[in-house]
């Protein structure tokens, strides 16, 4: 697999090699990045376009001079073929090898390093040669917890994507095993897929595709249709599911700087019943992205008049008291905390957030910080029933708590050998108080209502 | 304080029943060690550690002594090679987990005023007992790194050269000896990797490593003043971390460029965006570890991961994070071609945040030498986009800086910009229909005629300037009637609104330089009947409030620049009119 027998050479002489024993693999034919097979791959088996790559490279001057080599350094390089992230060569390279393969690639200089070169490595306007093995590819994984994953078919044009309230026309194909169960043409808002029938990850994918994209998406059922499936189209709960999607058209919605105060408070109103509407059919990934919208837009404006000022203040506090309450349904206690936060920052005595803050650090076992907020309560609010059970059950989580502690810190060692097991024991505790926590919302929510709902 | 018998009955009764000790045992061990160690006894406590017949109690109850042990050490010199010796002894004896135990107490309730010096008496030891440890090696290795981290960071980063070589508080030289303390983990982890796969175990130690790296990215690195030329401690510092970092297996692209999608790991977020942030300026800035980073990824897709980190280095108000974001966004753009960066990329939430923190460090930073560098980079951004993403960016400065010096700025480059498509190849965001709205955003006063003509003055300048050249090039405006026309009609609607305005202003500070004047005469006159004097100042305070800290002279050389300031720009105005006229005549 070495090409030593090439090096060193002229340009010229290095394209009439190349030429000769391989093959010109630029889409323009213009002779950019000609590619010689050292070991063929296996057939057919390609990476799309978006999918990360691992390959193990080096990368020599025609004087023979190794400037950059992943096999020295022991480590495989990775990245997303096909999107700009690395030399123009690499991506038309990477793109035409099969898994397995071996081959070497002359690069001229504008498919490469250009006129600039590259300081200390490669002089200006070089061609380069790269020996290159195409270890492994995957589809690209668009969400930190691995729940949509992209191939991409048809690249997409220029780097804009469609933002949240963008309008987007797409072609949809979904299919779950080898079932066609949806085909069809279809226009939608960025973050309301939901109305007409879009899993989340479809939605939420959004906004990594470009003009003219075609990409495969398989989901993960929470990104899917989650544990209720979808009886229209026959699918059942839990179930992944691929959509194919061509975004064929959009229109982005405008930047919060692009638009005037007026402007944002004339539509806030219709942003923020949206988003209860979707807390209250239980989307509560959806109804985030609209509350969000609100704070994204008014969280710097501060307007003119102390009227039009509290009216600013009231619908950024209430959107962050319901993200806070979404966050709190979502499991996800750091965001309700942040939320809840920003609402204390301007008003430190508002019962709702500090109410919500309990509830999230109780979970997150916070025990005394819990604590203190539900009296915050209670001194704002003495006749909160919600608060006094809420505290109560906080001292009782604390004693408990506290046994375990000593218990822990009797011999520090133990708590070395105990560290795994303990945290197996931690998460089942924590989804029971969870649990708990939920059945005793249903008797709290029938006392105080107004906790519990987005407003 | 015991006779001597006493202590000896005592040392008989531990030798002969090791097996019923209790705790008043081994405060009274470790009182009679201390107590040893007081009265310069050093040599005859070690003695008694060496004994043959003692190692029994020296190893149930040894570990009591590495306090005062380690406190003799730091406290006084002379006692030091036996006071080692005895500490050497004791890791011998004791068992491994019993002496981190004692030893992770001791660093817990360092003494704030000899940190440094305590952490340099005890990593040698740490080190052999961490490595005599042979269950949960990698647990007591990541205790032993953030307990000493923790200390470490309550020491003051130098800030000046001297600082850091005199090295006051010996941050720096602990720095160094913390780095060679985990060397021997990195190499057997390494060597592991080599052979064969590695366990759970090391796993879990690599993590343990990595998590101590990106806390001494943050602290001290992050506020630390690095510069290659002078390769200073802490610089040697951040060499040695981007050398740990690829031995354990973190690539630096995974680091700086994948790191949304990593696993959430045990550090939170703030802690890895800051520390990633640190370590791309390392690696761009002071190309520490440059020659091992893969040299085939596009400038445009370093620039556009560098964003974030950027963004996150500019948004602290803190000198050296400024400095690093500034240096970093210097060095990430000028990688980039001119003129080459799209529009799209200005719709990346970063692109949009990282110069809007930039333009805060331009109006608001009151350190002068980050604002001239800000400003220079700045500059640079705006040079790097293509024609249609400097129209955006210009609009979008112009409708959210809310800083008449940073409109002018803009205002100025949109001059150079129409200028410059007027000579070369014509494009519709400068020279085109695009253009008008940029235009309508320039030639707008924020309050009509109400305007504060004095705080706007920049922006009104650079505008007046921008419309005197547009009909200057006449011929190439008129080349589309409708541009022209729309053109004539912002111009007039513009210049309309400021007359007003002027004539508003200036007839405000006129009548204002009346009453000083009046005012000043009166005193005078006061001034010589030694009288009354109190009762005028306040009339001065009641009628203008906003200037009255200013002594009358100042006052007076305010209004004074004021009123020609207006003039200045009536002066423009009218100009502006002529070669309208004179443009006008050639059509006709």
């Amino acid at each position: 697999m070495t090409t030593d027998q090439f090096l060193p050479m002229d340009d010229k002489s290095a394209t009439a090699v190349f030429a000769a024993n391989g093959i010109d693999v630029t889409p323009r034919k213009d002779q950019g990045v000609f590619k010689v097979v050292r070991r063929q791959g296996l057939d057919g088996d390609r990476p799309m376009i978006g999918d990360k790559v691992t390959v193990h490279y080096t990368g020599k001057l025609l004087t023979g001079k190794k400037f950059d080599c992943s096999w020295e350094r022991k480590e495989p390089f990775c990245f997303n073929v096909g999107k700009g992230q690395v030399l123009k060569a690499w991506d038309i390279g990477v793109l035409s090898m099969q898994r397995g393969e071996v081959c070497s690639l002359l690069c001229k200089p504008d498919y490469a390093y250009g006129p600039t070169g590259n300081p200390d490595k490669i002089p200006p306007n070089s061609s380069v040669v790269f020996e290159m093995e195409l270890l492994n590819f995957e589809g690209e994984i668009l969400t930190a917890d691995g729940g949509i994953m992209r191939r991409i078919k048809v690249k997409g044009e220029g780097y804009s994507n469609p933002n949240d309230g963008a309008t987007v026309d797409v072609h949809l194909e979904g299919r779950c095993g080898d079932r066609l169960f949806d085909c069809r043409d279809v226009s939608f808002i960025v973050g309301q897929g939901e109305d007409k029938g879009i899993p989340l990850g479809v939605d939420r994918a959004m906004d990594k595709m470009q003009r003219g994209e075609c990409c495969l998406l398989y989901l993960k059922p929470k990104y899917g249709f989650g544990n209720e499936g979808k009886p229209e189209y026959k699918v059942g709960p839990d179930k992944e599911i691929v959509y194919e999607v061509t975004l064929k058209n959009f229109k982005r919605a405008k930047e919060s700087w692009e638009m005037d105060l007026n402007e944002k408070l004339d539509l806030v109103s219709g942003v923020k019943t949206k988003g209860n509407q979707y807390f209250k059919a239980g989307r509560h990934h959806q109804a985030v992205i609209q509350y969000q919208r609100i704070i994204s837009w008014l969280e710097l404006e501060c307007g003119t008049g102390m009227e039009q000022h509290k009216k600013i203040q009231d619908y950024v506090s209430t959107a962050h008291l319901n993200l806070a309450l979404c966050f709190l349904r979502l499991k996800e206690f750091s965001q309700a905390v942040d939320n809840c936060n920003k609402v204390i920052e301007h008003d430190e005595s508002n019962e709702k957030a500090l109410y919500r803050r309990g509830e999230a650090r109780l979970l997150r076992n916070e025990y005394s910080l819990a604590m203190a907020d539900f009296q915050k309560v209670l001194e704002v609010n003495p006749f909160n029933r919600a608060a006094r059970a809420q505290l109560s059950s906080c001292q009782s989580k604390m004693k408990e708590h506290q046994e375990q502690e000593k218990k822990i810190y009797a011999n520090m060692f133990q708590k070395f050998a105990e560290r795994d097991s303990k945290t197996g024991r931690m998460k089942r505790r924590k989804d029971e108080s969870t649990r708990s926590g939920m059945n005793g919302e249903v008797g709290i929510k029938r006392r105080r209502r107004s906790q519990d709902c987005p407003s | 304080m015991m006779n001597e018998d006493k202590v000896h009955e005592i040392i008989q009764r531990w030798r002969e029943t090791p097996e019923d000790l209790k705790p008043e045992d081994y405060q009274q061990f470790r009182d009679v060690g201390a107590a040893c160690l007081s009265g310069d006894d050093g040599q005859q406590l070690l003695k008694f550690i060496q004994d043959e017949k003692n190692q029994g109690i020296v190893k149930s109850m040894g570990c009591g002594l590495l306090a005062p042990l380690v406190d003799e050490l730091v406290r006084n010199k002379k006692s030091h090679d036996h006071c080692q010796t005895a500490i050497t002894q004791l890791t011998k004896t004791c068992s491994s987990r019993t002496l981190l135990e004692s030893f992770l107490e001791l660093i817990e309730d360092l003494d704030p005023g000899a940190i440094s010096e305590t952490i340099l008496v005890l990593l040698p030891h740490l080190q052999i007992v961490l490595l005599q440890l042979d269950e949960n090696r990698a647990a007591g290795v990541g205790l032993v790194l953030s307990a000493l981290h923790k200390q470490l960071s309550r020491l003051p980063v130098p800030y000046t050269q001297q600082q850091e070589e005199a090295d006051e508080h010996g941050l720096c030289r602990s720095c160094v000896a913390l780095a060679t303390f985990t060397r021997p983990f990195i190499d057997g982890v390494k060597k592991k990797d080599e052979n064969c796969n590695p366990t759970p175990e090391d796993e879990k130690l690599k993590a343990e490593i990595l998590k101590f790296c990106m806390l001494s990215l943050k602290e001290p690195l992050l506020e630390a003043e690095l510069n290659q030329d002078r390769k200073s401690t802490l610089w040697l510092f951040a060499v040695e971390i981007m050398v740990i970092l690829p031995a354990i297996k973190e690539s630096l692209p995974g680091l700086l460029f994948f790191s949304s999608l990593r696993k959430s790991t045990s550090m939170d977020t703030d802690l890895s965006k800051e520390s990633a942030a640190c370590l791309a300026y390392l690696l761009f800035v002071q190309l520490i570890a440059m020659d091992t980073f893969p040299a085939v990824f596009s400038p445009v897709f370093i620039l556009q991961c560098n964003m974030e980190h950027i963004n996150q280095l500019l948004s602290r108000k803190k000198e050296s994070h400024l400095l690093k974001g500034l240096a970093l966004f210097a060095k990430s753009l000028e990688k980039v071609e001119d003129n080459s960066l799209p529009v799209g990329l200005l719709d990346l939430e970063s692109f949009y945040s990282a110069p809007q923190n930039l333009r805060q460090v331009l109006t608001n930073c009151p350190i002068q030498h980050l604002r001239e560098s800000g400003l220079k980079v700045f500059q640079l951004f705006i040079n790097k986009l293509d024609a249609e993403a400097k129209h955006k960016f210009f609009r979008c400065m112009l409708k959210t800086s809310h800083h008449a010096g940073v409109e002018g700025y803009i205002v100025n480059n949109i001059r150079s910009q129409i200028q410059s498509s007027i000579k070369g190849e014509a494009n519709k965001w400068f020279l085109g229909m695009e253009l008008l709205p940029l235009l309508e955003l320039v030639l707008s006063l924020p309050r009509a005629a109400e305007t504060d003509l004095l705080t706007n003055m920049d922006k009104i300048m650079e505008s007046l300037n921008l419309l005197r050249c547009l009909l200057m090039k006449d011929k190439e405006m008129k080349s589309d009637a409708d541009i022209w026309e729309e053109l004539c009609r912002i111009k007039d609607e513009y210049l309309k609104v400021l007359r007003v305005c002027i004539s508003m202003s200036r007839a405000y500070y006129s009548a204002e330089m009346k009453v000083l004047k009046e005012e000043q005469k009166l005193r005078v006159k006061e001034a010589k009947d030694h009288a009354r004097s109190t009762r005028l100042l306040k009339t001065i305070t009641v009628k203008n409030d906003k200037v009255t800290h200013m002594s009358p002279e100042v006052q007076f050389q305010v209004l004074q620049s004021a009123l020609v300031t207006f003039d200045l720009m009536e002066s423009l105005v009218v100009r502006i009119d002529e070669i309208t006229e004179e443009t006008q005549g050639k059509t006709h």
